[in-house]
């Protein structure tokens, strides 16, 4: 992996998953070595798409590698793709300049659900890396291929049977179908609403949420990551189609698994469970999916 | 900015001296700089002048009345496919009829007047736009005016603007636009239908908080649907099971 590490670093600035300050952040690293396989405590949304950034101007990127990247947290941008890439140009500008390197965890993570989305063996990668002991088996899609000449080809179905075995130690969630199970008035949205504090931590931390805010501040017009779940989200000139908390909860999740799958024909969701984690009053997507909308 | 006219005590209509590249239906996002954009839908006809009627309601919008300068992007979102009908009804609802003088305009242009007729209501006699042009257009068209609530010297119709559109005398057959409020195109749509228009040929404009205008920022996502990018105009059949439609 360093020979590799090593010639890629030739083209692109490496970035890669390190330890500072007891947290996992993305940082410039020098080596393969250096990359954490620890999950990042943030999903690395700002590689495309700044927290908040300058609209008016639209700098050329350099080339970038980012090292350590965790399946799900990649699978959230080729999800983003579908609705973003192609018409946002500073994300466009950034997403083709940049090479993903994802690990695919060896084992379930606490609270994950990714075998629910398909697992973290994803179909689409720049270079997808597994562990195996001392060893790394690497997928590499064709626009790579030539950083790894020199390696040996791998046939056979070692990924794919990792795969079924990861799936089956994590059993997948009865995702299929949820935008037809799913109901409109459940109670669910009430619950939520009663205990949800509309601080947005879900949207933020979701690897696939893309939405933000337009505003201008002296001479510049800021794009600013912005969150469904707050109030001032749909208020127009003609009013707020979702004034209550509990409209804006049911968009949130209508959005993930009707409306997007509708669209695009795939759930806005890779089972990573950040937005889990991090929520401070313990709303669980995973119930979203679960829970028994023919009971009410 | 080539020319300011005051149409209510809150409505104005500014013209560019650039060309309107969009269709009717269509909406720019205008700028004040420092401040920020609005999504306004365009108020002239393809080809001609631009021409915005915006009622001031908030920060961009009561500061773009006195620029020499006004910031611009578009043409976005989707037109009124009036090209694709022999006959087209346009009703519109207070602030709703800048999109539909633009229809005007361009059926005017192509020399199919005769196959539009339009409708309008206001609130009340003084919250009406374009007043100086009715009577153009009452030569070229049936065009009718109605207000909720009339005043002494008002001599026209007074009832909601779903009831305008018997007064119709193109063909069921005819394409209906529809522009409002949410109240006043859900009622004119039920109308319409009552009265035996297809639905498949009801087209609404659906208004939503716009930022980015090319289908990314989230505000506008309604349904499976981002609004600047579906909408605003769509097919009445295509969105009428949507439970957010006419919030």
């Amino acid at each position: 992996m360093e020979t590799a590490f090593i010639a890629i670093s030739r083209d692109f600035q490496t970035y890669g998953a390190v330890e500072r300050d007891g947290e996992v952040i993305f940082d410039r690293v020098a080596g393969f070595d250096q990359v954490s396989e620890e999950r990042s405590r943030y999903a690395p949304k700002e590689f495309l798409m700044k927290r908040n950034e300058n609209v008016l101007i639209l700098n050329v990127e350099n080339k970038t590698a980012v090292f350590g990247i965790k399946s799900c947290d990649l699978k959230g941008f080729y999800l983003m793709d579908k609705q973003v890439f192609g018409k946002d140009p500073f994300y466009t500008e950034k997403r083709e300049k940049t090479l993903f390197a994802n690990f695919v965890c060896s084992e379930p993570c606490s609270g994950g659900f990714c075998s629910s989305f398909g697992g973290p063996v994803l179909d689409q990668y720049d270079l997808q890396i597994l562990r195996e002991g001392e060893k790394f088996h690497v997928m590499v899609s064709e626009k790579y291929d030539r950083y790894f000449g020199e390696f040996k080809k791998e046939a056979g179905t070692f990924y794919s049977d990792f795969s079924n075995r990861f799936n089956s130690k994590l059993e997948p969630l009865p995702v299929e179908g949820i935008e037809r199970r799913i109901k409109w008035n459940s109670e669910l949205w009430k619950e939520y609403a009663s205990a949800c504090i509309s601080c947005g931590a879900c949207n933020f931390e979701c690897p696939t949420c893309y939405c933000f805010d337009l505003y201008d501040d002296g001479n510049e017009r800021k794009r600013e990551w912005d969150s469904c779940i707050l109030s001032g989200f749909t208020s127009s000139s003609a009013g707020n189609i979702r004034k209550d908390l509990d409209e804006r909860l049911r968009q949130r999740f209508y959005h993930k698994f009707v409306y997007f799958k509708k669209s695009k024909d795939t759930y806005l969701c890779t089972g990573c469970n950040r937005c889990v984690e991090d929520c401070p009053v313990g709303i669980d997507i995973k119930e979203v999916i679960t829970y028994d909308y023919n009971r009410e | 900015m080539s020319k300011m006219t005051e149409e209510t005590l809150e409505v104005y209509t500014i013209e560019m001296n650039s060309k309107n590249e969009g269709r009717a239906g269509q909406f720019y996002m205008l700028s004040v700089p420092g401040v920020g954009e609005a999504p306004i839908s365009v108020a002239s006809g393809f080809g001609r002048n631009l021409i915005f009627t915006i009622r001031d309601v908030g920060s961009v919008t009561s500061k773009l009345k006195n620029l020499q300068f006004v910031g611009i992007r578009g043409p976005y979102g989707t037109g009124w496919p009036w090209k694709e009908y022999d006959e087209v009804i346009g009703v519109a609802g207070g602030i709703g009829i800048p999109p539909i003088r633009s229809l005007l305009e361009e059926m005017m242009d192509s020399g199919r007047q005769q196959d539009l007729e339009v409708m309008y209501g206001a609130r009340t006699p003084s919250d009406l736009v374009y007043k100086k042009e009715f009577g153009d257009w009452t030569k070229s068209l049936n065009f009718q005016i109605t207000v909720d609530t009339a005043n002494a010297e008002w001599k026209g119709n007074v009832g909601f603007v779903p009831t305008l559109l018997r007064k119709a005398h193109l063909s069921k057959m005819a394409a209906v636009f529809v522009i409002g409020p949410p109240l006043m195109m859900m009622n004119t749509v039920k109308e319409a239908l009552k009265l035996g228009y297809r639905e498949d040929r009801i087209f609404i404009s659906l208004e939503r908080r716009m930022e980015c205008g090319i289908g990314v920022c989230g505000h506008c996502n309604v349904g499976e649907y981002y609004v600047c990018e579906s909408g605003p105009i769509i097919n009445y059949s295509r969105v009428r099971d949507d439970k957010e439609l006419f919030l």
